[in-house]
């Protein structure tokens, strides 16, 4: 039997409740070579190598066939593969890395509540500052389909990697689509989240690709995955 | 395919060498606009759904530059950059190649595009007319004998929005939407129920607005909860739209019946010259009348040039898809087994240049012909 290639987020949060869930399960990793080495041995199912990657790369790894399975979030799956093209499936959602995706305005927007006011809003922008409003992300692929199917067409995505929040205080954009647990970050920035301007919850999930979905390997890791805490 | 053979080149070029012949035997200057533009016109006149398919790229000097994604807009940049005067009267045509990240119909991400732009011709029905004729003649002198024609006329919804009785914003408003078909069959409702919008987190706020100053509200708001101004808005931009969303829910309800008479208006499609009894059915007041007028002349001018109307085809939803066109537009599919392929379009887009700098709005018109999917139908 071939080796199968389990990919993990190397470090964070993520990476912490997810060896602890596995940990849990009966399915220790040992890590190979140095103590903080990239790549490591599944304890429990035979066969089964464990990557650790960026989180942000898994989903990339999983489409192009470098990895079989993987923890990653959900947000990062959905930016990263169109959700018609099939490649990878979404398995499981995992009972952490719970946040939400969301577009957020500035709060002295008072006259600001909806998707809707944001199209008002992008079109009066443009005719008085002869420039399209803008929104930070890094979430480039999450905002275009979540702005087309509301009809908002006005804008411009501006690609911000970090500290997206401070987009609006900084002048770099009006607008920003960025993640958040507890909102806590936006009100201190004083960003308020739209109405209906939640695109994702989001979590943690094991996804595989779709091809090898059956393999006795990755349904044990499922099963184990999905034991109640 | 990682290119062409030399046969697939070959014949490529002799058919764009028959599509172009036209365009110049009739007067338009065949120019060469740049290949490389700067993004920034293209992004900021089309928005995000077209900066998702455009390829953009940095300059070693920081500028955003774009492959151009259409020739539209490089031919209003030429003839900005060469006339002394935008509305001076100018034809031009071109071939050249375009490119786009493929979409779902898995068009070629480069591709070659005929067109010509008509800038500050005289007679605006005469030269809608004379657009589409030239277009037809070229797609035939390449070989197309089967095709539809359909178009659409922007300018009668105008007309009849303009007649139709309610607050000038709310007009404004179904205008901006008239592009997404949900959106305006929403918002329509919403202003034939009357109450103005529905409950949201600013709804309280909005009743303060309605009775006092909005300006007083807003800076007394911003104050006491020392939020920031940030986002490029001013208080008074902000209290403006709580003043017009508190007076939409004094507003008196839109007619119901005027609502089913533009959604009656949108539903109309037929034979193009047998449509104006269905136009007289809507009804409509004067402006409406006027715009049934012009979409006659333009019949008469199109049959003076040899076209016959009879076999094209109207719908008034037409042009939906493309914010671009300010009245008449069209659209020319090639008919093929199970199908059809849409081998040309064009209309009339007379805010581009005023957009783009002119002084003033600049009447324009045009057409572009997809010549590789032209290609494709006829080989």
């Amino acid at each position: 039997m071939s080796i199968l290639t389990f990919a993990m987020p190397s470090k964070g949060r993520l990476m912490e409740a997810a060896s602890e869930l596995l940990g849990r399960a009966g399915l220790g990793i040992d890590r190979l070579g140095a103590e903080r080495g990239y790549r490591g041995q599944l304890r429990g199912i035979e066969d089964v190598e464990v990557a650790f990657l960026s989180a942000s790369e898994i989903a990339q790894n999983l489409r192009d066939g470098k990895a079989d399975l993987g923890i990653t979030g959900q947000d990062l799956l959905e930016e990263k593969i169109p959700p018609d093209e099939g490649s990878v499936t979404l398995l499981l959602r995992l009972a952490f890395g719970g946040a939400d995706v969301v577009v957020a305005v500035p709060e002295c927007w008072l006259d600001v509540a909806s998707m809707v006011d944001l199209d008002d809003i992008a079109e009066s922008f443009y005719e008085r500052h002869g420039r399209r409003l803008r929104v930070a992300t890094k979430y480039r692929n999450l905002t275009r389909r979540f702005f087309a199917a509301r009809g908002v067409t006005g804008y411009r995505i501006v690609e911000s990697l970090g500290a997206t929040e401070g987009a609006p205080a900084a002048g770099i954009a009006e607008v920003i689509v960025d993640i958040t647990t507890t909102g806590s970050t936006l009100a201190a920035n004083h960003l308020k989240v739209l109405d209906d301007g939640v695109i994702l919850r989001s979590s943690a999930v094991l996804a595989v690709r779709t091809v090898g979905k059956e393999d006795p390997r990755v349904q044990r890791l499922a099963a184990a995955l999905a034991a109640p805490a | 395919m990682a290119g062409r053979s030399s046969q697939e080149r070959d014949g490529l070029e002799r058919q764009n060498a028959a599509l172009i012949a036209v365009f110049e035997r009739a007067g338009f200057d065949h120019i060469a606009p740049d290949i490389i533009q700067p993004a920034d016109i293209f992004l900021e006149r089309s928005g995000e759904d077209i900066r998702a398919r455009t390829f953009v790229f940095t300059d070693p000097g920081g500028a955003e530059m774009c492959l151009r994604p259409d020739l539209t807009v490089p031919a209003c940049r030429y003839h900005l950059s060469h006339v002394e005067d935008p509305s001076a009267e100018r034809r031009y045509c071109y071939l050249g190649p375009a490119f786009r990240f493929p979409d779902e119909l898995l068009s070629p991400q480069e591709f070659t595009q005929a067109g010509l732009e008509w800038f500050g011709a005289g007679e605006p029905v005469a030269a809608e007319a004379r657009v589409l004729k030239l277009t037809i003649s070229a797609l035939e002198a390449a070989g197309l004998t089967r095709y539809r024609v359909t178009f659409g006329d922007l300018g009668l919804f105008s007309a009849l929005l303009d007649d139709t009785e309610m607050p000038a914003r709310w007009r404004q408003r179904l205008r901006h939407h008239f592009w997404r078909p949900h959106a305006f069959r929403d918002l329509l409702q919403s202003f034939s129920v009357g109450g103005g919008a529905r409950q949201s987190s600013i709804s309280p706020l909005v009743s303060r607005v309605a009775e006092t100053d909005a300006l007083a509200v807003v800076e007394a708001e911003i104050a006491a909860r020392s939020l920031p101004l940030v986002g490029g808005r001013e208080p008074g931009e902000i209290a403006d739209r709580l003043a017009d969303k508190a007076a939409d829910r004094r507003e008196r309800p839109l007619d119901p019946a005027k609502a089913e008479q533009l959604n009656a208006y949108l539903a109309i499609a037929g034979e193009a010259s047998g449509i104006d009894s269905r136009f007289q059915s809507i009804g409509g007041s004067e402006r409406f009348a006027g715009a049934r007028n012009y979409y006659a002349r333009r019949l008469f001018e199109m049959e003076e040039l040899g076209l016959n109307p009879r076999r094209f085809h109207f719908a008034a939803g037409f042009g939906r898809e493309l914010e671009y066109y300010t009245g008449f537009t069209f659209q020319i599919e090639a008919d093929v087994d199970g199908g059809a392929v849409t081998v040309a379009g064009g209309g009339r887009y007379d805010n581009l240049l005023s957009d783009m700098g002119a002084p003033s709005p600049v009447p324009a018109v045009g057409c572009a012909i997809h010549t590789d999917r032209l290609r494709a139908v006829l080989s």
